[in-house]
C-alpha cells in the first residue's frame, strides 16, 4: 500500500510527510522530539506531542539513512520499502509521518505484509509485537535476506533481531545487535551505533 | 679629506637610503602581514567551518534519534582545539540541542545570520570568531552548528609577525646603511671631495689645486675633470693677468721715468724760457733807455731852440727846428708804441689795476686833446660821466687818448668828435664817435692790426705810427674788455670799448671837505684873496662862486691889462688866468705878471680851454687847469699853491750818466731860474750832497756803478738828506715793485719818453718854491 500525501495533507498538527525541500511534518515532529530532549525532562508528550508510534515511525525512517544494504534484491527495488509485519501499531501514523519522503533517492513505500515470506524486497521490516510467538520462524524465513529487522518486543535483539525499540523514561531509544545485522550483509553506520543504548555483538 | 660624515650630501644619501628601504620594508611587511591576517582569518573560518561540519555531521544521528548526550559527546571532542571557546548544535528552528563550552561559560545567545542561499556564515565579534553552519544530511538540512573561537592564535601570530617584521626591518635598515655607506663612498665622496677643493680654491685663491678624479667614467668624474679644466683655465688667465699687470707696472715705471726726465727737461726749458724772458725784458728796458735817451736830447734841445732860449732864429732855422722836433716826437711816439706793443705781446706789460672815476681821467685826456682839436676847428663834445672803472689809470688814459687822437686825425676841419660813456653796473662802455671819413667795412677789422692804416687812399691822411689802435685793442682786451668799431664810409666812425666797472664808492674820492679848505690858508683869520681873470662873465662868475663858497675872497677882472693892474694893487694870494682872451693872450699877461717884482711870487693858475701847459709852465704858471674845470680840482690846486712857502730855492742837483740829458735838464732848469748842479754819477752826487745844500734832487735811475735806487736809498738813510725832495727822471720801464718803492720815497717821477719838462717844472715849483726871479732873469 502506497501512501502518498500531497502538501494539502500536511496541515495543522497532522504528521504528513514533507516535501523534499520544505520543512515537512516530519521535521515538525522531529522538532518536537528535539524540544523534548532539550528540556531534559523524561520524554513527555503533551497533547500536541507526537505519540510513541509517531516517534517510532520517524525512527524507522531514520534507520534507513544510517544503514547500507548489500547489492541484491533490495537494492534492485525501485522504491524504499518499509514493511510492517503483524498487527500494525502505527495505524495511520505512517501516512502522516513519512509519506512522500525518500531515502537514498527512492520514494518510501509502506507495506503491510501478512507473512514473513512476503518480506522479500523490504528494506526495513517492523515486526509487530503481535508476532512475538512466531518470531523464530519469521527470523528464519528472513535468514538469507538483507532486511533490517526492527521490533519493540522485549528481547528482540537477543533472539536474533537487529534493532529493538526500548522506552526509557518516556524516551524512545533502541538497542542494536550488530552481529545479526552484519550477518545479513547490512552495514550499520557508526553514527547509528553511537546513539544506540547498547550494541550487542554476539559471536 | 673625507668629511663625508658631516657633509650634507652624505646625510641626504643616508637618509634617502633609510627612507627608501624603510618605506619598502614597511609596505612589504604591511602587505605580508595584511595578507597573512586575511588568509589566516580565512583559514580560521575554513577550519572552524570544517570542525562545525564534522561536529554537525557526527551529531546528525544524535539529532535524528534525539540523543543530546551523544551530540554533546561529539562536541566535547572540540576540546582538542584550545582556541574554541564554545560550540553548539541548534535545531533548524533555532532551539539549542547540544552545547559545548571550553570553560563552561559564555554561551552565545545571538548567532550570526547565514546569508540566504548559503549554508554557512561567520562573524568576528568581540575578539572572537563565530562560524555557523547548516548541517545537511541526505540532502536535507538537519541542524545548525555554531563554533565560537577566540583569536588568540591569530593575535599571537600577528604579534610574532610584528616582532619578526621589526627584526627584519631593523636588520634591513642596518644592511641598507651598510650598502648606503658603500654607495656613498662611490657617489658622495667625489662630490664631497670636489666641494672641499672648490671651497679651498675659493677661499685661498690657489688655482693650482686639482681635484682627484675617481677613475670611473661616471658623472662625478666628468664633473671633476670639467672642474679641473676650469681651474686650469682660470690659472692660465690668472697668470696672464699677472703678467699683464707686471708688464703694465713696468711700463708705468718706464713711463714715470720718462716723465721725470721730460719734467726735468721741461724745467730746464722753463728756466731757459725764464732766462730768455728776463733777457728780453732787460733788452726791452735797455732798448727803451738807449733809444729814448738820445731822442730826449734831440727833443729837449730842439725845444730849447724853438723857444729861442739859445738866441733868435731865422724863419728858416725855426722851421727846420720845428721839423726836427716834430720828427723826433713822431719817432719817440713810434718807439713808445713799439715798446708797448712788444711788452704786451711778450706778456711783460704790467697793469696796475685800480678803481677810479671816469670823470677824473677824462679831463686829463681832454686837456691834451682840446688844443689839437682847436687847431683843426673840431668841436669836442663830452658828457660828465659819474661812473667808475676798474683799470690801469695810465693805460685807460692811453686808450682814451689813442681813440680821441685817432678821431681827430681822420676828422676834417670843422668836424665833430663826441665822447660818451655808459655803465650797466658790471661793464663800463665808452664810445668815441667822429664825423670823419669813415672806414670801409672790409677794413674795419684790419685797422686793429699792427702797421695797418686802413685805406690810405681813402683817408688821404698819413700820420701816426699805425700802432695806436693795435695797442688800444690789446690794452682793452688785457684789462678784460672788448673794443669794436662801427663806421659808414664818408659819414664817420664810432669806436666803443668796454672795461669792467669799478665799485661805486670810489666816485666820491676826489671831493674835498669844505671845512678842510677853510682852515688851509696860511694866516689864520684872513681870507685868502684870489684874482680871477677871465673875459667871459659867466666863467668868471662860476669860478668866483666856486671860491667864495669855500672861504676865499674873490676879485674878478675881464682882461689881461686889468689883471696886471689889480695884481699890483691888491697883491692877491693867487691868480686864475684865462689864456684865450680878446685883446691879448693870457700868456702875455702871465709873462708880465711874472716879470713884475711885486707880482712875481703870486702863484698863477691857468684855467683855459686850450692845453698849453708847457708854455704856461715855462712862463712861470703854478698850475694849469683845462676848462671846464671841476670845483674840486680848482680848490685842490689853490690849496696846494697857497701852502707852498716861497724862499730861495735854487740849488737843484741833477744826476744823470748821460751828458746830453744833463745838459737839457740843466738848461731847462736854468731857463726858469734854478741853479742846476749837473753830476754824472751817483758817487759824485753823494759827495756833493755832503758839501753843498741842495733844495731838490733830480735823479736818473739807470747809471753805471751806483744806480739811482742806491743813491736814493743812501739819501733817504741819511738824516741830513732825507728831507730833500727827490725827483726821478728816467727812461727805464719800471716794474711794479720799483714804482711802488719810488712812490713812497720820491716826490715825483718823470719819464723821458713823455713831455716831462712842464710837469717837472710844475712839481719843482710845488716842492721847493719858485726860483728867485732876479736869478732867473739873470740866468736867461
Amino acid at each position: 500500500m502506497q501512501v502518498r500525501s500531497s502538501r494539502g495533507t500536511c496541515k495543522g498538527t497532522s504528521l504528513s510527510a514533507l516535501a523534499s525541500r520544505h520543512r515537512g511534518c516530519l521535521s515538525y515532529l522531529m522538532a518536537l522530539v528535539v524540544l523534548g530532549a532539550l528540556i531534559g525532562t523524561p520524554l513527555l508528550y503533551p497533547q500536541s506531542s507526537p505519540t510513541e508510534y509517531q516517534v517510532k515511525a520517524a525512527y524507522l525512517y531514520n534507520f534507513g539513512k544510517f544503514v547500507e544494504w548489500p547489492t541484491g534484491v533490495t537494492a534492485s527495488e525501485s522504491s524504499f520499502n518499509i514493511c510492517v509485519l503483524g498487527q500494525d501499531p502505527f495505524s495511520s501514523t505512517f501516512g502522516t509521518t513519512i509519506a512522500g519522503e525518500s531515502i537514498k533517492g527512492k520514494n518510501v513505500l509502506i507495506k503491510r505484509i501478512p507473512r514473513a515470506q512476503d518480506a522479500v524486497g523490504c528494506h526495513i521490516l517492523f515486526v509487530s509485537s503481535s508476532e512475538e510467538a512466531r518470531l523464530k520462524e519469521i527470523l528464519a524465513a528472513l535468514d538469507k535476506t538483507s532486511v533490517l529487522t526492527v521490533s519493540d518486543m522485549p528481547q528482540f535483539t537477543r533472539r536474533g533481531g537487529m534493532i529493538q525499540f526500548v522506552t526509557e523514561a518516556n524516551r524512545v531509544r533502541f538497542e542494536v545487535n550488530l552481529t545479526n545485522a552484519e550477518r545479513t550483509g547490512l552495514t550499520l553506520s557508526s553514527q547509528l551505533l553511537k546513539v544506540a543504548i547498547s550494541v550487542r555483538k554476539s559471536s | 679629506m673625507l668629511r663625508g660624515r658631516d657633509s650634507s650630501i652624505t646625510k641626504r644619501l643616508t637618509r634617502m637610503n633609510i627612507l627608501v628601504s624603510g618605506a619598502a620594508l614597511l609596505i612589504a611587511g604591511a602587505a605580508f602581514v595584511g595578507y597573512d591576517w586575511v588568509s589566516f582569518r580565512e583559514a580560521m573560518v575554513h577550519n572552524l567551518s570544517i570542525q562545525a561540519q564534522i561536529a554537525g555531521s557526527n551529531s546528525v544521528s544524535a539529532l535524528l534519534f534525539n540523543d543530546p548526550q551523544s551530540a554533546e559527546n561529539t562536541l566535547s571532542a572540540l576540546k582538542a582545539a584550545p582556541n574554541i571557546v564554545s560550540a553548539g548544535i541548534y535545531t533548524l528552528d533555532g532551539q539549542p540541542f547540544a552545547t559545548y563550552s571550553r570553560d563552561a561559560t559564555g554561551h552565545l545567545l545571538t548567532l550570526p545570520a547565514i546569508p540566504p542561499g548559503q549554508i554557512e556564515g561567520h562573524g568576528f565579534k568581540d575578539g572572537q570568531l563565530v562560524v555557523v553552519r547548516k548541517i545537511v544530511f541526505e540532502g536535507k538540512p538537519t541542524s545548525i552548528v555554531y563554533i565560537r573561537s577566540d583569536l588568540n592564535e591569530m593575535n599571537h601570530r600577528l604579534k610574532r609577525y610584528a616582532v619578526i617584521a621589526a627584526i627584519v626591518l631593523a636588520a634591513s635598515l642596518i644592511a641598507a646603511l651598510l650598502v648606503a655607506s658603500i654607495f656613498q663612498r662611490a657617489v658622495a665622496e667625489p662630490i664631497v671631495h670636489l666641494a672641499e677643493i672648490a671651497r679651498i680654491v675659493s677661499s685661498d685663491k690657489n688655482y693650482s689645486l686639482r681635484a682627484t678624479p675617481t677613475g670611473n667614467r661616471d658623472e662625478p668624474d666628468i664633473l671633476i675633470h670639467a672642474f679641473n679644466d676650469m681651474l686650469s683655465q682660470i690659472q692660465q688667465r690668472d697668470d696672464a693677468l699677472r703678467d699683464a699687470h707686471r708688464e703694465l707696472e713696468e711700463r708705468v715705471e718706464a713711463r714715470t721715468a720718462q716723465l721725470a726726465a721730460a719734467n726735468k727737461e721741461l724745467e730746464r726749458q722753463n728756466r731757459e724760457v725764464e732766462r730768455a724772458t728776463q733777457l728780453k725784458s732787460q733788452f726791452l728796458a735797455s732798448m727803451s733807455h738807449e733809444l729814448r735817451t738820445p731822442l730826449n736830447a734831440i727833443i729837449g734841445f730842439s725845444d730849447l731852440l724853438a723857444e729861442k732860449i739859445a738866441g733868435q732864429l731865422t724863419d728858416k732855422q725855426e722851421r727846420f727846428v720845428g721839423h726836427v722836433r716834430d720828427g723826433a716826437r713822431h719817432l719817440l711816439q713810434l718807439i713808445n708804441d713799439i715798446l708797448d706793443l712788444s711788452k704786451i705781446e711778450s706778456g711783460l706789460l704790467e697793469l696796475r689795476r685800480e678803481t677810479f672815476s671816469v670823470s677824473e681821467a677824462m679831463p686829463e685826456v681832454l686837456s691834451v686833446i682840446r688844443p689839437l682839436a682847436m687847431a683843426k676847428k673840431i668841436r669836442i663834445e663830452d658828457a660828465e660821466e659819474t661812473f667808475s672803472v676798474s683799470a690801469d689809470r695810465v693805460r685807460f688814459k692811453q686808450i682814451l687818448y689813442n681813440l680821441l687822437s685817432n678821431a681827430l686825425k681822420f676828422t676834417p676841419e670843422g668836424g665833430r668828435v663826441r665822447v660818451e660813456g655808459s655803465s650797466n653796473g658790471s661793464l663800463v662802455c665808452i664810445s668815441v664817435s667822429d664825423t670823419g671819413v669813415g672806414i670801409r667795412p672790409e677794413d674795419q677789422q684790419l685797422i686793429f692790426e699792427e702797421f695797418r692804416q686802413a685805406g690810405e687812399t681813402t683817408r688821404g691822411v698819413k700820420e701816426g705810427t699805425g700802432l695806436g689802435l693795435a695797442i688800444t685793442k690789446r690794452l682793452v682786451e688785457r684789462q678784460g674788455g672788448t673794443i669794436r668799431v662801427t663806421s659808414e664810409l664818408g659819414k664817420g666812425s664810432c669806436f666803443s670799448f668796454t672795461l669792467p666797472a669799478g665799485r661805486a664808492a670810489s666816485q666820491v674820492q676826489p671831493e674835498i671837505s669844505p671845512k678842510a679848505c677853510a682852515v688851509d690858508p696860511l694866516e689864520e683869520g684872513r681870507k685868502p684873496l684870489v684874482l680871477v681873470v677871465d673875459d667871459e662873465p659867466p666863467a668868471r662868475e662860476l669860478l668866483a662862486s666856486y671860491l667864495e663858497g669855500e672861504g676865499y675872497t674873490v676879485t674878478t677882472v675881464g682882461s689881461g691889462a686889468e689883471a696886471v693892474e689889480k695884481a699890483c694893487q691888491l697883491r692877491p694870494d693867487a691868480i686864475t688866468l684865462d689864456i684865450l682872451m680878446p685883446g691879448g693872450s693870457g700868456f702875455g699877461t702871465l709873462s708880465e705878471l711874472k716879470k713884475t717884482a711885486e707880482t712875481a711870487h703870486i702863484p698863477i693858475i691857468v684855467v683855459s680851454v686850450v692845453d698849453q701847459k708847457e708854455m704856461a709852465f715855462t712862463l712861470g704858471a703854478a698850475d694849469y687847469l683845462v676848462k671846464p674845470v671841476q670845483k674840486s680840482v680848482l680848490l685842490a690846486a689853490l690849496r696846494k699853491h697857497l701852502r707852498t712857502t716861497s724862499g730861495p730855492a735854487n740849488n737843484i742837483l741833477v744826476v744823470d750818466d748821460d751828458s746830453e740829458t744833463l745838459d737839457v735838464v740843466s738848461e731847462t732848469l736854468r731857463s726858469v731860474g734854478y741853479t742846476p748842479h749837473a753830476i754824472s754819477s751817483g758817487q759824485e752826487a753823494l759827495e756833493l750832497l755832503s758839501k753843498v745844500h741842495m733844495d731838490a734832487i733830480l735823479l736818473d735811475l739807470m747809471m753805471p756803478e751806483m744806480d739811482g735806487f742806491e743813491v736814493l736809498r743812501k739819501i733817504k738813510d741819511s738824516p741830513e738828506l732825507s728831507e730833500i725832495p727827490v725827483f726821478v727822471l728816467t727812461a727805464k720801464d719800471l716794474t711794479e715793485t720799483e714804482s711802488r718803492l719810488l712812490k713812497q720815497e720820491v716826490h715825483a717821477l718823470f719819464r723821458k719818453d713823455t713831455s716831462w719838462k712842464a710837469d717837472l717844472l710844475a712839481q719843482l715849483r710845488k716842492a721847493v718854491g719858485k726860483p728867485a726871479l732876479a736869478k732867473s732873469v739873470g740866468q736867461s
